[in-house]
């Protein structure tokens, strides 16, 4: 130890009560970050009046609240995943993937025998191996992320359907199934949101409160400065792909509650649905920045999309077509108030 | 979209015909002594004797849907009831390229008769053609060549039958109600299929002027999106009075929404035959009260077709000394009443 | 001379670029058919005039003129249009294309105005490659699988394939060996002959005597002599006009000559070497003490401090942190011994461009501010407060964004990124590149003060009087080995110049 940083250390404390106030927080770029995803809340305003216009008995009902956030809830949590890996500057394409093979598997005969913890211990665990891999394949495989999550969803694509030979396997367990029904809700709140909710917080907190949150930031915002700062930046990098394959474990649980079942085609295009709403959300795919509350403002904004349309009875093609669009007017929108601040 | 005439109107043709052989076939699937008493006297007619030794080649899609998969099922088993027969299976695949290799090698190893259940019926008619040229006759399955050249005998389910039965069975229950309101819950709509079963559902609809259809959204022809679509359905519609779902495999989340919406008013009717919506039929204590067939066991009737074309024989149950050039099959309503009939060949 | 304009006037030519001044009043007249040479240490701005010739650059004022017709060069293809063709030191060619193909990118030639025709692009090739005496050089092959040497040629034959009036060659013969050299001297006859006029820079005086005519020295983004005859003008009128200065660098003052000599040292390197870059190479630093590492660019001198770092993985030697050998190739050993570094791209090694300076400071300290991985953000950003503070960077407010500070500022946070984590021995590369003059006073005095309180530093850079006058000792380094060490006080800018350039400059 020398002076100048045992000075610093021993001043530090001092100049904290000096210098720091009740504007610190809100003056920090990471929060500010968040604001500018706020944007996205004037999307689902607009989203809200066209549905409260359009539809106005059904969209306003407090069982459609309920309806849409439980919808929300399996995409969401596997995005909250994908924005740290996106953060960091790499590509998760086996979510959907990931979340169909635990589904499945946390379903099979065997499984369920050992009923509610079998099948959520499954899943969490299939998840968290499968992650795994990704994360040894990437940081100490130096495979591209793209290609080595790409090889992920085949294979475990292709699993699933071994597993399940192309047939639906149904939930027996009680338990399981109860905690999708009615009589679960807490405070008419559906136990599948309180667990989204649950992951978005944690989530948060993790991007913006810990160090791997701010390591997460530095290796996607410049991953050789953060290599020659002396961050570990391949053992990051295994976290986060294990902690991207958790979130998928965790929404495969969901899915088998939601859906009561567990099938080889679970998760369909969940890679793209997460990437997109991480994006229009304000995460930036280069990496370097990231933002949970933004991720999970555009996965509320695709299902409130979908749940407009299905109560308003539009076919799958105009529904198709308007989410594109509504994927470029959003990113447009969030451009356009980035720019005004920087 | 030159297939829809083309199958409505053989619906009609085959309206007679069509029900006495799905009666002949649920007759074969059920295992019983098939009643070849009844057949014409002079037709040689393929029956469970021994006959020559027929090497069937048999090329389908991936099985990644459980009817896909019972369809496979179906044709092993039927094929294993045989001693004359042999069957070589290609692993199937949903890559066109890949099945056209697969369809080429088992011309090459010179099979007696192959069917072919192709991943796209269009893109593989020529292979379809080649085969023919090869002199080895094809029993195209279900999804049609675009030339009929390209195949000695077609057998198929009847997508718009399905919804047109579909639509009868609902209508008949409705009849007497005024303004009644029915929801339809339609497979993947990028399907040229998708669209015949509506077709199908909605000409039906129109013999019952009290009955309107309100709403109908897509799904995916998997449970997740079942479960999604129906959720979104049940919100949108406050009370209906019928349901058509097209497919019993989105149908287990379909239920599950109905489920948790905690909904029972109103009657559903599923599509394709599965297994457990056959129990829960049979069960009696769900909204689903029928489901509307598109049966695999298809793929076992091509079997027997293939083998009778492989000892030069006809059809037991018609007069024909050939067998038929085309088969679509009935898309029978099963209920409550006749599920136990049905119940074998329900798919998981 | 005089009946025919110059080919190219360019007069008061000045470009700056944030914090930096890069021109500040050139002027270069170039004949046609003449090799005009442009001298200049690093940094003198060279490059950047290079770049404003070719285009890529627009100049913030001054005056172009092109066969005595005044123009404006707005883009890299109007430059072209005009027949100014630039061959970077950095070849810019794409490895996956032909040789061909490389030649006529933008300007292939074609059938119906998109149809390329590929044969004719080679034999236009063949033909150019034959009259550069490169003939063997196959225009269908892939330029990645062709040596260094046969890329430059590959340069040369696509500034050619325009019709041509200008050509610049930014270092052409630093990649190349003596006979190749010979056969590009040769070219440039050719081309002189022919009426094309050529820029030719170089570090090398014996390169510039050969084949020069005329010369433009340039120094600290001024023209300070135009047109002096190559041959003749002798070579101590050249380094003076170089290193002669009108902006004396402010160097701290610094203890007495071995002033260190009885503390153990902090740093040891032993054998240290990477083949192709640097041969074995022994240091010791001591607390307190700047050791400088003087050479041009290439000499291994960025390589040695990354190999120190474990940031590159040596052939051979070891480095001792207070006499703890070091896993090598291991960043991360290297920082929890104690060892910092202050890399020489500092956007692209060092800095996370979107983040505060807070987090810049903290990024290799995250752990102490952290329990069970929580980190209390108030402590955190109170010590990078201090830290900063003490460095005095501007502004004094942890929480603004580091791409809104100058150069010198940015410095100034990695300096105090290492500050914080309370290394013994810091790495500095180039510490004041992209740093404006009036700033970089004042960071030599905040590297002295960290000395002062018992850091070794060990520096880099390639500007010598910073070496001389900031260091307390002076490694000179040529081609990967170190060919002279002295007290920095011993040393002057010409006898390092004349060390670091081959023994060229022969007093």
């Amino acid at each position: 130890m020398t002076q100048p940083a045992t000075a610093a250390q021993k001043e530090a404390p001092t100049s904290a009560t000096k210098s720091t106030g009740g504007q610190e927080g809100s003056r920090r770029l990471g929060l500010r970050w968040d604001m500018r995803s706020l944007s996205l809340l004037a999307v689902l305003a607009v989203l809200v009046a066209v549905g409260g216009i359009t539809a106005p008995d059904e969209f306003l009902a407090t069982s459609n609240l309920q309806l849409v956030l439980t919808q929300a809830s399996v995409i969401g949590v596997v995005t909250v995943g994908m924005t740290f890996v996106i953060t960091s500057g790499g590509i998760d394409l086996s979510v959907g993937a990931i979340v169909a093979l635990a589904s499945v598997w946390a379903t099979t005969v065997a499984t369920q025998e050992f009923g509610f913890a079998g099948i959520l211990f499954t899943a969490v665990i299939v998840g968290v191996g499968c992650g795994l891999v990704n994360g040894l394949l990437i940081a100490y495989g130096r495979m591209v992320p793209f290609i080595a999550t790409l090889a992920m969803l085949a294979s475990a694509r292709g699993l699933a359907l071994q597993i399940t030979d192309g047939s639906t396997q149904i939930v027996t367990v009680g338990s399981v199934l109860d905690l999708g029904a009615r009589d679960a809700y807490v405070l008419g709140i559906p136990p599948l949101v309180l667990i989204f909710a649950a992951v978005t917080v944690i989530g948060w907190l993790l991007l913006n409160r810990t160090t791997f949150g701010r390591r997460t930031v530095a290796v996607g915002g410049n991953a050789e400065a953060a290599r020659l700062a002396g961050i570990d930046v391949r053992r990051q990098r295994l976290y986060l792909y294990l902690l991207s394959g958790l979130c998928c474990g965790i929404a495969a649980f969901m899915l088998i509650v939601l859906a009561g079942s567990g099938q080889n085609t679970n998760g369909n295009l969940y890679e793209l649905d997460a990437i997109a709403a991480a994006i229009i959300g304000g995460t930036l795919l280069s990496g370097g920045r990231g933002t949970i509350l933004g991720s999970v403002l555009g996965v509320l904004v695709f299902t409130t999309i979908t749940n407009i349309f299905a109560l308003n009875n539009l076919e799958t093609a105009v529904q198709q077509i308007a989410k594109g669009a509504i994927i470029v007017a959003a990113v447009l929108v969030q451009r356009r108030s980035m720019h005004g601040d920087a | 979209m030159a297939r829809i005439p083309s199958t409505s109107r053989r619906a009609l043709l085959f309206g007679t015909a069509a029900v006495s052989a799905g009666a002949l076939m649920t007759a074969c699937t059920s295992n019983e002594p098939t009643n070849q008493e009844q057949a014409a006297d002079n037709a040689p007619v393929a029956d469970d004797k021994p006959g020559k030794a027929v090497t069937i080649g048999f090329a389908g899609p991936q099985a990644d849907h459980g009817w896909l998969n019972a369809i496979n099922d179906n044709a092993k088993s039927r094929a294993k009831k045989y001693s004359d027969v042999t069957l070589e299976i290609t692993e199937g695949s949903n890559d066109i390229a890949q099945q056209i290799g697969q369809i080429q090698t088992l011309i090459n190893k010179k099979v007696d008769v192959l069917v072919i259940l192709p991943a796209d019926g269009k893109a593989l008619t020529q292979v379809g053609l080649q085969a023919m040229r090869a002199g080895i006759p094809v029993v195209n399955l279900d999804r049609v060549f675009a030339s009929p050249q390209a195949y000695r005998c077609w057998i198929g389910g009847d997508n718009y039958g399905m919804g047109l039965n579909a639509g009868h069975y609902i209508g008949e229950r409705l009849k007497d109600m005024p303004n009644a309101k029915v929801v339809e819950l339609a497979g993947l709509d990028n399907l040229e299929l998708t669209r015949q079963r509506t077709k199908g559902f909605d000409d039906a609809l129109k013999n019952y002027p009290n009955i309107k259809k309100v709403a109908r959204q897509a799904a995916e022809f998997t449970v997740e999106s079942g479960q999604a679509k129906m959720a979104q359905l049940l919100q949108a519609q406050s009370q209906f009075d019928a349901l058509w779902n097209h497919d019993d495999d989105q149908g287990v989340g379909a239920l599950r929404a109905i489920d948790q919406a905690g909904r029972d008013d109103f009657l559903m009717v599923g599509g394709a035959g599965a297994k457990s919506a056959m129990d829960a039929i049979k069960a009696d204590n769900s909204v689903l009260k029928a489901t509307v067939l598109y049966p695999p066991t298809m793929a076992a009737s091509a079997i027997d077709l293939a083998r009778g074309l492989g000892q030069g024989k006809g059809v037991g149950g018609l007069a024909e000394f050939e067998i038929p050039s085309s088969l679509t099959l009935y898309s029978a309503v099963v209920t409550k009443d006749n599920v136990d009939q049905y119940l074998p060949t329900g798919f998981s | 001379m005089a009946p025919q304009p110059p080919l190219l006037t360019m007069s008061g030519i000045t470009k700056s670029f944030p914090g930096v001044r890069a021109l500040d009043g050139v002027d270069l007249e170039v004949q046609a058919g003449e090799v005009h040479c442009l001298l200049g240490q690093n940094g003198a701005g060279k490059s950047t005039l290079i770049k404003v010739l070719a285009g890529a650059h627009q100049p913030d004022s001054g005056e172009i003129t092109w066969r005595g017709e005044p123009v404006t060069l707005g883009s890299p293809i109007a430059a072209m249009r005009l027949g100014i063709a630039t061959i970077y030191q950095e070849l810019d060619l794409i490895e996956g294309l032909s040789v061909a193909e490389n030649v006529f990118l933008g300007h292939e030639p074609t059938s119906a105005g998109f149809v390329v025709r590929g044969s004719a692009a080679r034999t236009a090739t063949a033909r150019i490659l034959q009259r550069l005496g490169h003939a063997e050089i196959d225009p269908a092959r892939l330029v990645g699988d062709l040596s260094a040497a046969q890329q430059q040629i590959v340069s040369m034959a696509r500034a050619l394939s325009h019709d041509v009036r200008l050509i610049v060659m930014d270092e052409p013969s630093a990649a190349l060996d003596p006979e190749e050299v010979d056969n590009l001297f040769r070219i440039v006859g050719d081309l002189t002959a022919d009426g094309v006029a050529v820029i030719y820079i170089s570090h090398r005086l014996e390169e510039i005597r050969r084949i020069g005519e005329r010369v433009t020295v340039l120094k600290e983004g001024r023209s300070v002599a135009g047109g002096l005859p190559a041959e003749s003008t002798p070579t101590q009128e050249v380094v003076a006009l170089m290193t002669g200065r009108n902006v004396e660098y402010v160097f701290p003052e610094r203890p007495e000559a071995g002033f260190a000599a009885g503390r153990e040292p902090v740093l040891k390197v032993e054998g240290l070497t990477r083949r192709g870059e640097f041969a074995p190479v022994d240091l010791e630093l001591r607390p307190g003490e700047i050791v400088g590492l003087a050479g041009l660019v290439g000499s291994g001198r960025s390589e040695i401090l990354e190999t120190v770092y474990g940031a590159r993985k040596p052939d051979g030697g070891r480095v001792l942190v207070d006499g703890t050998p070091l896993r090598p190739g291991s960043v991360r050993a290297a920082v929890r011994a104690g060892i910092g570094l202050a890399p020489e791209e500092r956007k692209a090694q060092a800095l996370l461009m979107l983040e505060s300076v807070s987090s810049n400071v903290s990024v290799s300290t995250l752990s102490r501010f952290a329990r069970a991985g929580w980190l209390d953000r108030r402590t955190e950003r109170a010590a990078a407060h201090q830290a900063v503070r003490e460095l005095s960077l501007r502004p004094d407010n942890p929480d603004a964004a580091i791409r809104t500070l100058s150069g010198g500022n940015q410095q100034k946070a990695v300096l105090a990124r290492w500050l914080l984590r309370g290394c013994k021995v810091l790495l500095l590369d180039e510490p004041t590149r992209g740093v404006d003059i009036g700033a970089r006073a004042e960071l030599y005095a905040v590297i002295r003060r960290l000395a002062d309180d018992g850091l070794a530093v060990l520096l880099v850079s390639s500007e010598v009087p910073e070496v001389l006058g900031l260091a307390d000792r002076v490694l000179v380094l040529r081609e990967g080995s170190v060919v002279h060490t002295a007290d920095a006080r011993e040393l002057d800018e010409h006898r390092v110049l004349d060390l670091v350039m081959e023994g060229s400059l022969t007093p």
